[in-house]
């Protein structure tokens, strides 16, 4: 069984003009364990699809969800608010861009740390809590996590709350993580080495990703299978190696040829919109 | 905490020399201000001589330097003077009426937080549905009213009407040779374990500081409100939503501490503002207050009970100030934790 199954995502959000529609039928699996990329560019839908599967969508008066949206089996639409926020955190949790915006600036790391905790294991004492926290930051290759939990994000940088978020996103042994384009607010480097990290911790726990990015370079590196997104639809999927020795879409290879190249050729031109872009090579069911 | 420290130290020193300043402008304003003190205090059946006398007591023929380096240098020695008013020392008079103002402020500031902030917090957690148009249309006509309109309307509701409160006054009449001690009625009557006469001032004391406090509830919501609103589009808490903390404790902690440091300073300016506003509302219920006291004497241009008060006022509105900054300086790490000396 897969831990998440997408079936022909749609989303709308009504405005006064009238309904837009945003995603058009997205369908998507990650199986136990799996490294999955969703790609495209800004705006494509890739952020939403992962505040979906948050179940951060739902609540929102003026989106209206459609199709089928499967965790561990268990279909997120059919279940209460309760019900999908008891998920958040423990089953399935999140990395965001900017790992010092995300942590509260006027919170010690270890009061941050020990709520994350507390989602699955309510009422975590402060010592308890401190003593699985460090342990937590000693996996994420933090060598002082005394001083760390005593800090506030501001003191630390960039890489270090990179690793903080790393060892929250981890810290309750979730199913499934949903990294939303990380760290692409640290510079490159710094960016590189918290992958790699995330990429091992997530290898020893078994952990299943939804690894959101603009970046091929990180994709490639990071990811079992890919899925290309443009405007609200999959284009093309499969597996990393085979989309990016033969990408078979126009957009998969426009997007290709956009990535910046270290021998030269300058930024080709992408056209803004291309009919042959909006001709899908995934057929899901009997949309699109 | 040393960053702390040196503020508080520095804000001190500053505000001894923003004291001198009003000290001076009050001093000449108040002899500026047209009309014989010695006439009016003697009254129109006083002989010429009896007002030169007087005016000479009074030094008022002198230089109005030395007039004030007098004054100074009595204010040293914690002399402020005769009232012309009530024959009183004015240190006797602020000492009596001063408790009473701030029994009353402190009530209306404890109301001013302790119910405009939660409503704050209320409207921004439910943004856009009822309980959110709810708090904005009763924060909107506490702050569109002022204080003695609320003072009147609430007097007539309550007092008046339904008879829930008394008119006036800080305590029933038969408390009335009660011990004082430090001023404060409520705390007094505690004091000396006399709970009836205890229940008594706290039933004066309710609705003329609901009535005082009501704008600044308005305030503190509205501000509140916005400030959560803005807090709540940032990431950190959009990653509390997505780690599932619960609503609540997002609302009453990780939005609402972040939004009350930049509220903070307004509030306690709201709250210092108190003080002057306390006049008209002290004149409403009829509260034997330093604020109603302050408007009697200078209708009556009593020299030394003006500026006498308008220092106290001045030198309390200036610690508040003091106290929130210092509050504002806790409450956020970027500053009380900055790296270095300076704040």
């Amino acid at each position: 069984m897969s831990v998440l199954a997408i079936r022909d995502l749609t989303l709308s959000f009504r405005l006064w003009s009238g309904p837009v529609e945003v995603l058009h039928g997205i369908s998507l699996s990650i199986a136990r364990g799996e490294r999955v990329a969703l790609v495209g560019e800004s705006g494509s839908g890739k952020s939403v699809t992962a505040r979906i599967v948050l179940g951060l969508l739902q609540d929102q008066s003026g989106a209206r969800i459609g199709g089928r949206v499967e965790f561990q089996g268990r279909n997120l639409s059919g279940m209460s608010a309760r019900e999908r926020r008891a998920l958040r955190g423990r089953d399935i949790s999140m990395i965001f861009q900017d790992p010092t915006s995300s942590l509260n600036p006027v919170f010690r790391i270890g009061g941050q740390f020990r709520e994350v905790l507390a989602r699955a294991t309510p009422g975590i004492s402060d010592t308890k809590a401190r003593a699985t926290a460090t342990g937590l930051l000693e996996e994420v290759a933090i060598h002082d996590p005394a001083r760390v939990l005593d800090s506030y994000p501001f003191q630390l940088s960039g890489g270090m709350n990179q690793r903080v978020m790393i060892a929250m996103a981890l810290a309750n042994r979730p199913s499934l993580l949903l990294a939303d384009e990380p760290g692409t607010a640290l510079d490159v480097t710094v960016q590189a080495q918290t992958l790699d990290l995330m990429r091992t911790l997530v290898d020893d726990h078994g952990t299943s990703v939804l690894f959101i990015s603009h970046n091929l370079g990180v994709v490639r590196e990071f990811a079992d299978r890919v899925y290309v997104i443009y405007r609200g639809r999959i284009v093309e999927e499969g597996p990393t190696r085979a989309v990016f020795e033969h990408p078979g879409h126009p957009y998969t290879r426009a997007l290709m040829a956009a990535q910046p190249n270290l021998t030269g050729g300058g930024l080709p031109r992408i056209p803004e919109r291309d009919p042959s872009f909006l001709a899908p090579l995934v057929v899901h069911g009997d949309r699109t | 905490m040393r960053n702390v420290l040196s503020q508080t130290l520095r804000r001190t020193g500053t505000s001894l020399l923003v004291l001198v300043g009003v000290s001076i402008l009050i001093f000449a304003i108040a002899r500026v201000i047209p009309g014989d003190p010695a006439r009016v205090a003697l009254g129109p059946n006083a002989t010429a001589e009896q007002v030169a006398s007087l005016r000479e007591e009074l030094r008022l023929d002198e230089p109005i330097v030395v007039q004030y380096l007098a004054y100074m240098r009595d204010l040293l020695r914690g002399d402020l003077g005769v009232s012309l008013y009530t024959n009183r020392p004015v240190a006797v008079d602020v000492a009596e009426f001063l408790p009473a103002t701030l029994e009353l402020i402190l009530v209306a500031g404890v109301m001013m937080v302790g119910l405009g902030l939660p409503l704050g917090i209320l409207a921004a957690r439910h943004r856009g549905r009822w309980p959110d148009h709810l708090v904005r249309v009763v924060s909107l006509l506490g702050v569109s009213a002022p204080g003695f309109v609320w003072a009147v309307v609430l007097m007539l509701a309550f007092s008046y009407y339904l008879g829930w409160f008394p008119v006036a006054g800080r305590i029933d009449e038969q408390y009335d040779d009660l011990r004082h001690i430090t001023g404060f009625l409520t705390a007094d009557t505690a004091f000396q374990g006399n709970w009836a006469a205890f229940g008594s001032a706290w039933h004066h004391l309710v609705l003329p500081a609901f009535a005082l406090a009501l704008s600044g509830i308005g305030q503190a919501a509205r501000l509140t409100r916005a400030n959560m609103i803005e807090t709540y589009e940032r990431p950190y808490i959009e990653m509390a939503e997505a780690y599932g903390f619960p609503a609540g404790r997002i609302a009453r902690r990780y939005a609402f501490k972040p939004s009350l440091i930049p509220s903070l300073t307004i509030i306690g300016l709201d709250f210092a503002a108190m003080l002057g506003n306390a006049f008209l509302v002290e004149a409403v219920f009829g509260w034997p207050g330093l604020s109603r006291y302050g408007v009697q004497v200078i209708l009556r241009k009593d020299l030394n009970a003006i500026v006498g008060t308008v220092l106290i006022i001045a030198a309390l509105f200036i610690l508040v100030n003091i106290v929130v900054d210092l509050l504002t300086t806790l409450l956020n790490p970027r500053i009380s934790h900055a790296p270095g000396g300076r704040a």
